[in-house]
């Protein structure tokens, strides 16, 4: 697959992080439509990057032939994103902890560390037939 | 991410904009603190008054450029960092490892 898919409330997009451009600038114009603080849409578009990064670099390995799919969903209390890759998925339980002195100065492996702290609930699912879901929830609280 | 560079008084001043979030504008900065590092330039300060957010990748490059100024004798410092950025250093706890200023001219003033 080489082109960017969008309908409606999802964009598809090659592995490439050549892409990340385009779904922030997707996510964002979804966004603004919605009752979200400035900091909330940052919150929420540093994780859209995160789970997307994730997606390309680790899920799909940036294999060309496999794709990552975005999608929104939102109701009165909450926006919900699911970031979803084609790959073998991975164990929470053995990532390295990135804020341990000994991890501290690492360039890489903060990110599902930030979307956990930034958003109101992230879930991990592993579909048995391989691929990765993850869902990023945002609640509408705190308006400013 | 757009970038530009300057000088003040032998302190190289590089200015990001917009959001760092990955790909080729994340390369860019990464590339010009790598660059600045052969040209023999090792002080330098960030100013992030116009960077709106970044991610974990902006961070890693951040630490990236610290980690080889440092390595070279030199010094990394951020100026202006947002409340967002702010955040994200505390979350991170990087903010043990950044020497961050108010301004660029407070920053600059620091290495002398």
């Amino acid at each position: 697959m080489k082109k960017v898919i969008r309908k409606n409330n999802q964009i598809i997009i090659p592995s490439s992080q050549l892409y990340l451009a385009k779904v922030d600038s997707f996510v964002e114009g979804k966004l603004k439509k919605l009752k979200l603080n400035k900091n909330q849409l940052a919150d929420v578009a540093i994780s859209v990057t995160e789970a997307v990064n994730n997606a390309i670099v680790h899920g799909n390995k940036k294999d060309p032939e496999k794709k990552v799919t975005l999608r929104l969903a939102c109701d009165k209390s909450c926006i919900c994103i699911e970031v979803e890759d084609e790959g073998k998925g991975f164990d929470l339980n053995t990532l390295p902890c990135p804020i341990t002195e000994e991890n501290l100065l690492k360039e890489v492996g903060r990110g599902i560390f930030i979307v956990r702290s930034l958003m109101d609930k992230v879930d991990f699912i592993f579909k048995p037939e391989g691929g990765t879901i993850v869902r990023l929830t945002k609640y509408f609280k705190n308006k400013e | 991410m757009k970038l530009t560079t300057r000088e003040d008084k032998g302190i190289v001043i590089l200015e990001p904009k917009g959001k760092i979030m990955g790909g080729p504008d994340a390369t860019l900065l990464h590339d010009k603190l790598h660059e600045l590092i052969s040209q023999g330039k090792k002080k330098v300060v960030i100013d992030l008054a116009k960077v709106d957010w970044m991610n974990s990748t902006g961070l890693g490059i951040l630490i990236s450029g610290l980690t080889t100024m440092r390595n070279n004798g030199g010094e990394l410092k951020l100026a202006n960092v947002t409340e967002k950025i702010q955040s994200l250093l505390t979350i991170t706890k990087l903010i043990t490892v950044f020497e961050t200023f108010e301004s660029v001219d407070q920053a600059v003033g620091s290495f002398n």
